[in-house]
């Protein structure tokens, strides 16, 4: 039930976007159009779900304080959590490729369309976001998966809500300054205001 | 400029005299970033990391430094590694330059700021993600010599940099009715002063920066398509 | 020659070797500094429940340690009361590095509970007051603080409170020494001697609170809620360990 709670926090009470702000780069850059958007966003999700939980591992068992204690004794002094960045960010950018490739091999349609974009996802902030946020707040191994997943599903609704709404936004008369990326921070905005009524929700 | 880069200026001059070191295409490349190539407002990129500390000027002050000092860094380092990094593994290679870095501005403020290193908490951590960081090191320092390419990252840094204090300098002004945790109101006696809680929320931010974003775009008559 | 494998993987080997040399260099040399900060914090933390903020933020951090040294005698006890010294490998207990965050994942029979006894300045030996760490769930995110009772262990001398990232302005308040300035002087016991812990009531500007309540603040219900429950559950937690200082069967400590 904890679990359930906590995967509806966070993809709506504390969304990636909404809350964090993490992810912008390429929710605004790809959020042209719906189709893109969720095949971005799938791949999101696919790549937060695996990440969050072997970072966790990796954190748990490589570079906490005393963690490789299961290598012997004489380890349990040893504190790896410098290497924490480096560490984190060499396995998304390693779950990234893969992703990749898979993509590649399975629906070349989709990665003709998302082309540049998926080696962008090595450095969308919400990924290692998450896997940051999710040591901050001591998560246990089942709450970071269940993490991961939520955050990206939430990251995923927020891009193709707002690739709806540009596409309608073509057929409106935007002042010339405004469009673009000034109306889409805008509308961003006024969602978030919308996301902003789930706080308090207590499940 | 600094005393620092006069110096800098005559040896360059000794070795080369072709390009003076503060030539107009030089300038440019500074320039540039801060007002019509601005990296947040036109490029779109690194709006994640600096927004979510923008409540309050004196986080936003901090991470302005650190992302200046590891663009600036990040750039030269990756300047002069240009010509031996392997191309098919150069992302992981600058993003192992950048986590570097910030691993030291991280270390670096918990040793002597820990105050600060608790505000900012995560998002240091974030900077490595920050699209700017990234995007000039695979658009600029990768093709260009080490000095161009640091005056290329305090450029985008300080693009960067001003645009977010801006951000910051409004939310903190109408959210907490403060500017560097000054109360500005009471001082100049409005004791009561009305602080919009919007301000402090992350849509007060989105709202700031769009309106921003209006503002500079139709100064410099930028459209986009 | 350069999209060579062997080149790309012994220019990766030592790209490795210098950025790990780099950080670990980098770590060990700040780690003392880092270690100082993080004691200066979690001390002054302490002491601002017993002591005026601003004050406290003016003096110097080895002002603050000897204070704190001169000052604050900790020990460590478990849920019935009894002292705890020693943890399961043998190794002595340090309350300041007990953590409460730690402790909280793990059930309230097994938690460690540090208590920091804030001495009269004139009488080394005499408790002025004992200040108790609390942990527990805001509306966002984590919250915690600490909270001096008097020596008779009855009355709130002073809380400080803290947050992750209760919303800024509203739940935030919690930070303020204006919020937490309404808790000084309150009861933690009703008439019958039971323990009934002080509520931050809902909403703001309410008149005629008794001993036990104290005023709300408005839109920030929920971050109210979370304290009330922090402060009662962790003031319950001491329970046995009050009942025995006040047997006097600890107090020689």
């Amino acid at each position: 039930m904890e679990l359930v709670s906590l995967g509806i926090k966070s993809i709506f009470i504390e969304n990636m976007i909404f809350a964090y702000f993490l992810g912008m780069c390429s929710f605004l850059a790809v959020s042209k159009k719906v189709s893109t958007a969720v095949g971005l966003g799938a791949a999101v999700i696919f790549v937060l779900t695996i990440t969050v939980p072997v970072n966790w591992l990796l954190q748990e068992y490589v570079l906490k304080e005393g963690a490789l204690t299961w290598l012997g004794a004489g380890f349990g002094e040893v504190n790896l959590e410098f290497l924490q960045f480096i560490m984190f960010i060499a396995i998304i950018a390693a779950m990234v490729q893969l992703v990749e490739m898979i993509i590649e091999k399975f629906s070349p349609s989709l990665y003709g369309s998302l082309g540049i974009f998926l080696p962008l996802i090595a450095v969308n902030c919400a990924i290692l976001g998450s896997s940051l946020f999710m040591i901050q707040r001591d998560y246990k191994l089942s709450e970071a998966t269940v993490f991961g997943f939520g955050s990206g599903i939430g990251w995923m609704l927020a891009i193709v809500a707002l690739a709806a709404i540009r596409e309608k936004l073509k057929y409106s008369n935007v002042p010339a300054g405004l469009k673009g990326l000034g109306i889409t921070m805008l509308i961003t905005g006024l969602m978030g205001i919308a996301f902003k009524s789930f706080i308090g929700i207590a499940l | 400029m600094s005393t620092e880069t006069l110096e800098q200026k005559n040896e360059e001059v000794v070795q080369k005299p072709a390009e003076g070191l503060l030539s107009k295409r030089r300038k440019r490349l500074i320039s540039d970033p801060l007002n019509e190539d601005n990296p947040i407002t036109v490029q779109v990129l690194g709006i994640c990391s600096a927004l979510a500390v923008t409540v309050k000027m004196e986080p936003t002050l901090i991470m302005s430094i650190a992302v200046v000092f590891v663009i600036v860094f990040s750039n030269l380092i990756i300047s002069l590694l240009r010509n031996l990094i392997p191309n098919r593994v150069r992302i992981i290679v600058q993003l192992a330059v950048i986590a570097t870095l910030v691993t030291l501005v991280s270390e670096v403020l918990k040793a002597y700021n820990y105050e600060m290193y608790k505000i900012l908490g995560a998002f240091v951590g974030l900077i490595i993600t920050n699209c700017i960081v990234m995007g000039r090191l695979e658009a600029f320092a990768m093709g260009n010599k080490p000095y161009d390419s640091v005056l290329d990252g305090l450029g985008s840094g300080f693009g960067y940099a001003w645009i977010i204090l801006t951000v910051a300098f409004f939310r903190e002004l109408f959210g907490s009715g403060s500017i560097f945790d000054f109360k500005i109101f009471e001082a100049v006696g409005i004791s009561n002063f009305p602080t919009n809680g919007l301000m402090v929320d992350s849509i007060g931010a989105f709202m700031v920066l769009g309106i921003l974003i209006w503002v500079q775009r139709s100064k410099t008559g930028y459209v986009e398509h | 020659m350069r999209q060579s494998n062997g080149y790309i993987i012994l220019f990766t080997a030592i790209m490795t070797v210098i950025v790990g040399g780099l950080l670990s260099l980098a770590s060990q040399g700040l780690a003392p500094a880092q270690k100082r900060s993080i004691e200066l914090d979690t001390k002054s933390s302490i002491l601002s429940s017993v002591m005026d903020r601003k004050e406290l933020k003016k003096m110097k951090p080895k002002e603050v340690l000897e204070m704190y040294d001169k000052r604050i005698s900790s020990l460590v006890v478990d849920i019935n009361g009894d002292i705890v010294e020693k943890n399961e490998k043998g190794e002595p207990i340090v309350a300041e590095e007990v953590s409460i965050l730690k402790n909280y994942k793990k059930n309230p029979e097994e938690r460690l509970y540090p208590v920091f006894k804030y001495m009269s300045a004139e009488n080394p030996d005499k408790v002025e007051s004992y200040i108790l760490p609390l942990y527990g769930a805001g509306l966002w995110d984590k919250i915690w603080g600490y909270v001096a009772l008097n020596k008779e262990l009855t009355t709130i001398v002073g809380v400080a409170y803290d947050h992750k990232q209760e919303t800024p302005g509203l739940g935030a308040r919690i930070g303020t020494p204006e919020i937490q300035g309404r808790y000084v002087g309150k009861e933690i016991y009703d008439e019958q001697g039971n323990l009934v812990s002080v509520t931050m009531v809902k909403g703001e500007g309410n008149t005629g609170l008794d001993s036990h309540h104290v005023d709300g603040m408005s839109g920030a219900t929920l971050t109210g809620k979370g304290v009330n429950v922090m402060l009662k559950n962790y003031l319950n937690y001491y329970q046995s360990y009050f009942k025995k200082v006040k047997s006097g069967s600890v107090a020689a400590l």
